[in-house]
């Protein structure tokens, strides 16, 4: 719901700019510090049998290109809480796999990396799987004249059990820039529509639209959401950022995460 | 410590005994046209120079010299002086009429009659607004604005571009006590807080204190803005108002029965959402955006000691759009007052104030729908007393009770919405303060201000209260019945100020006060959003408590024309609070486990040049200062910038008054970027490009600089009538201040980042108001 009010505020930024004033946007220099060569940790393990994967990676500085060195040569394995121990075998670009596996609901997972002689891990929990039945697209409230479509998610949530959920959503198989992560806080047990609102792309008729209905245990949704609030375009301030709450120790960054997947694609009428 | 205090204060009235025959002058000062009371008008006496005083928040003043003759001096800033010749053999009633100050002609303040005020006065850190200088700044819009005003003094940063937040040495904006007629204004913005929710048409009376806290204020940590509302004239109808550019706004105000009794009623609403009419999409069509203020006040004086005074406000700020989404947030209050004269040397003042904040936000789409509420409640009962205890010492006591009623939100849907109902327990509780101080005139030179207050937070059920541990996790949760004490807190604040006179035209201070704070403003964004949540001091959050400590040289020249001052603070801050990563604040039981707790610490130099006379008025306000906060879980627990950090920060104001029609005005402010925390790289997670932070507020943002200026041009005198116009130019130069930065994927150059600054009010923006009276 925050996002609604970011919402509004951002809405009532643009009215006043376009009826009064003219804000301006220009890509500035920054001296930026160099912090990188951090180790990045990204591992899923999901529902849906098939490669499981996990991809180490460094950081880089802000000023080079979106190239992320890999990290080789680390032993990687996967553990579960009945005792079965999965090592991950090392492909190309720092990810690291199994072949064919699937994590099941209510089993809880951890990951251990080896690299430069430190052992860093992280555990997380599969929680039970919920059914997108269906995702819609109706005019974008903002500018409904302009075509723009805005896509609704809808699926059951069950009632009295805490659940957190991640959508990935892709247009005509470009991954959309916003992270969109929700629990079940104000929604518990309610047949759900839930409108995934962004800037990114923009949807129109007869584009392709995919969207990937993740549930997530606690700690990664606090991961998601956290992400998703420094992301949120909040002017005049928001949260300082940081970077946010992992479940790996020690602290690096990245995430570990354990969770049900399941995608639903249309094309747009 | 407060019975040390109290015992010798009893000391000093005894002493005060003693001595020849005395006997008390007293009087109330007004305006001679309108018959408004003149608030802080000074009064002194040539033969004695060391016992001048001024008058209360009533136009009240009060005595107690030896018998003699005597010349009195009343001054008052924009009026002209009024000197009185008595032979003092018996208590007296002196009520003065000051005319207004229209010449052009420079106000020479002879030697002899000194207006140094600022010098002699043990208060320090005080500022108090010139209302006909505040009509003249020119602002964003021509919406005249005291916030914004206010901004322009040293030791006051605005919050941001063209926003009507403010922080006050270093403090944060919720560490702010701001009273309308003595009731707490919890949101003082419209719009986000583009403009403040003060109509300046309603206001009379501002004074800001930012250090050397008299101690019949209390409750918040770094300033109490002290803003009265005009009586109305008590001597004929007069309606005046004016058309804006985005507001219009009208005031009616005349005797109830003349010379006892007046009113007066002011309004204002915006009208932007016209143009939304002319809007090519019909959702925009449908939208509503505007907010409007009501403020209205009557008083009537049964008699030369007893009166009373009602006031209230309301203000509403509406933004929906068609179908979607809508919210509305507003404040109103209310406060009625009873004056009494005990006698000629006890003065009475006791106050029955209410105050409420609340905010709705809508949801109106389909399968989606909500409303969720919040909202805060006080009632106030204060009472407040000043006795002139001799030529040299005026003492003032009193107490206030009240009472917080805190919804902290509520989510109401129907059984079709996605949503669910949502009830957040209320909170209840007393927040109450018992004061003393004394002003004591030691020496024709030194003079103290000192005074003690005592506050109490009592935190009370119905409800279910929890203590978090450092991970958010409950330790203890326990139930209690309505009225049951779950918390309470009590802090003796001590409050010192004092003032040496080098000569006529030198003094030092010094000062030193602690302040505590019992509620807290929760909100995950810098920027005024109306989803502001109070919280009070509880079982997890503990008083925030500052001490200050500030030292100053005060200098006039040029017979009083010139004044001059420079201050130096320096303030520890306890138990202020900031949030956990991710969180989540809006109808939240468990609220308080999203905090942490830290300290900070804020410093720094104010230099001040102000010419009060003449043609040409102004000032030049410059403060160097450090603000730093300290919180285990951020930056390895060491001290970094806070926010509201800017090391410069620099504002000029002049206005010239070439002749009876025209004059100009211009304001020039630069500062120092904030503190804001930048990436210091970038990695890939879930196919975006994703930043790393290694320090909390480690960069600034680029330094903000802007020139204003404006024009009035006074209409031809009528009988019946009067019209001005004013004039703005709002960013005269057209800089480019950053309002925020983006860090994003470049749209231009495939696989690499920027940064993107964006700019609001980025060009010239011009303004025209039609003002009008008759």
């Amino acid at each position: 719901m925050s996002m609604r009010t970011t919402g509004i505020k951002y809405y009532f930024i643009v009215l006043l700019s376009v009826f009064m004033f003219s804000s301006c946007k220009k890509v500035i220099n920054l001296d930026l510090g160099n912090v990188s060569g951090e180790l990045v940790i990204e591992g899923n393990i999901t529902n849906v049998p098939g490669a499981q994967s996990v991809t180490l990676s460094r950081n880089v500085p802000f000023t080079t290109t979106n190239v992320y060195p890999a990290v080789t040569g680390a032993t990687v394995f996967i553990k579960d809480d009945k005792g079965h121990q999965y090592p991950l075998t090392e492909g190309p670009l720092g990810t690291y796999s199994i072949a064919t596996a699937a994590g099941v609901s209510g089993n809880n997972y951890t990951l251990s990396v080896i690299t430069g002689g430190k052992t860093y891990t992280a555990s997380s929990t599969m929680p039970g799987a919920l059914q997108l039945d269906s995702i819609s697209a109706k005019p974008n409230y903002f500018d409904a004249s302009s075509g723009e479509k805005v896509i609704t998610v809808h699926f059951q949530d069950t009632p009295g059990t805490p659940n957190q959920y991640r959508f990935v959503m892709y247009v005509n198989k470009v991954q959309v820039k916003s992270i969109f992560a929700f629990d079940d806080e104000f929604i518990d047990g309610k047949y759900v529509n839930l409108d995934l609102q962004q800037n990114d792309i923009k949807i129109y008729a007869k584009d392709t639209v995919t969207v990937e209905m993740q549930c997530i245990d606690k700690p990664i949704y606090k991961y998601w959401y956290t992400l998703a609030q420094q992301q949120a375009n909040n002017p005049g301030g928001q949260v300082a950022p940081a970077n946010p709450p992992t479940n790996i120790t020690p602290t690096t960054l990245g995430y570990f995460s354990a969770h049900t997947t399941q995608s639903v694609t249309v094309v747009l009428k | 410590m407060a019975k040390a205090l109290l015992s010798s204060i009893l000391l000093l009235l005894s002493i005060a005994c003693f001595g020849q025959k005395k006997y008390t002058i007293s009087g109330t000062v007004k305006d001679q046209l309108t018959g408004e009371t003149l608030i802080g008008a000074t009064i002194r006496i040539k033969e004695l120079p060391q016992s001048g005083t001024i008058t209360n928040g009533y136009g009240f003043y009060s005595m107690f010299i030896p018998e003699g003759e005597y010349t009195l001096t009343f001054t008052y800033t924009g009026y002209q002086p009024v000197e009185q010749h008595i032979s003092l053999h018996k208590d007296q009633k002196i009520n003065i009429l000051m005319p207004l100050n229209n010449s052009l002609k420079e106000v020479v303040i002879s030697a002899d009659r000194p207006n140094n005020d600022n010098i002699a006065s043990p208060q320090m850190g005080a500022e108090k607004l010139n209302m006909s200088q505040v009509n003249q700044v020119p602002v964003l819009l021509g919406e005249k604005d005291i916030l914004k005003t206010l901004s322009l003094l040293p030791g006051v940063k605005s919050s941001g571009e063209g926003n009507t937040g403010f922080y006050v040495r270093g403090g944060a904006s919720d560490q702010n006590l701001i009273l309308l007629d003595e009731a707490t204004v919890y949101n003082a913005s419209h719009f986000f807080g583009f403009f403040s929710t003060f109509n300046s048409d309603a206001v009379k009376d501002v004074t800001l204190y930012k250090g050397g806290m008299p101690a019949e204020f209390g409750g918040r940590l770094s300033s109490v803005l002290d803003i009265k509302m005009n009586e109305g004239n008590n001597k004929d109808y007069t309606v005046q108002g004016g058309l804006g550019l985005i507001s219009s706004r009208i005031k009616v105000e005349g005797p109830i029965v003349k010379d006892k009794g007046s009113f007066m009623i002011s309004a204002r609403r915006t009208y932007i959402d016209l143009f939304l009419n002319f809007a090519s999409d019909s959702t925009v069509r449908g939208s509503s955006i505007y907010f409007y203020d009501l403020n209205a006040k009557a008083n009537y004086h049964f008699d030369d000691k007893n009166a009373i005074y009602i006031s209230g406000y309301f203000g509403k700020d509406v933004l929906a759009l068609k179908n979607t989404f809508g919210t509305d947030w507003g404040n109103s209050t209310g406060t009625v007052r009873f004056n009494h004269l005990f006698n000629d040397r006890l003065f009475s003042n006791t106050s029955l104030v209410f105050s409420n904040y609340n905010y709705a936000i809508s949801s109106f789409l389909s399968n989606a729908t909500f409303k969720a509420t919040s909202q805060i409640t006080d009632l106030n009962v204060k009472e407040d007393l000043s006795y002139s205890m001799g030529d040299n010492h005026m003492l003032k006591f009193g107490f206030n009770i009240l009472h917080h009623d805190i919804s902290p939100g509520d989510i109401t849907a129907d059984q079709s919405s996605s949503f669910n109902s949502v009830h957040t327990e209320k909170r209840y509780g007393f927040e109450n303060a018992i004061y003393v101080s004394d002003e004591w005139k030691a020496s024709n030179s030194l003079t103290f201000l000192y005074g003690l207050r005592m506050s109490g937070l009592f935190l009370l059920g119905p409800g279910t209260f929890k203590t978090y541990d450092a991970q958010g996790n409950t330790t203890i949760s326990t139930t209690y019945a309505s009225g049951q004490p779950v918390k309470s807190y009590i802090n003796l604040e001590p409050r010192f100020s004092g003032s040496y006179m080098l000569d006529e035209k030198n003094s030092i201070k010094f000062s030193y006060n602690r302040n505590t704070q019992n509620i807290h403003l929760l909100s995950n964004s810098t920027s005024n959003t109306p989803t502001d949540l109070y919280v009070m001091s509880s079982n997890n959050v503990k008083p925030e408590i500052a001490d200050q400590v500030s030292t100053g040289w005060f200098r006039n020249f040029a017979d009083n024309v010139f004044e001059f001052s420079t201050e130096i603070y320096y303030k520890w801050l306890q138990n202020q609070i900031d949030y956990k990563d991710g969180a989540q604040l809006l109808v939240n039981q468990d609220v308080e486990s999203q905090l942490v707790y830290g300290s900070g610490r804020a410093y720094g130099i104010e230099f001040f040049l102000k010419k009060k006379y003449g043609r040409f008025n102004g000032w030049i306000g410059y403060t160097l200062s450090k603000t730093e906060d300290k919180f285990t879980a951020i930056n390895n627990g060491k001290y970094f910038p806070a926010t509201q950090d800017r090391t410069h920060d620099i504002s000029v104001v002049g206005i010239y008054k070439l002749n009876e029609r025209w004059s100009f005005s211009s304001d020039f402010v630069y500062s120092t970027g904030n503190a804001v925390t930048f990436p210091s790289g970038k990695y890939n997670i879930g196919g975006l490009t994703t930043f790393s932070y290694s320090e909390r507020n480690g960069y600034r943002m680029p330094s903000t600089n802007r020139l204003d200026i404006g024009a009035t041009l006074e209409g031809k005198q009528h009988k019946k009538y009067h019209s001005s116009w004013t004039f703005g130019i709002y960013n005269v130069y057209a800089h480019r201040n950053p309002y925020i930065i983006n860090f994003q994927d470049s749209k231009t150059v495939p696989n690499t980042t920027e940064a993107q600054e964006i700019s609001i009010f980025a060009t010239r923006i011009p303004s025209i108001t039609w003002n009008f009276k008759f």
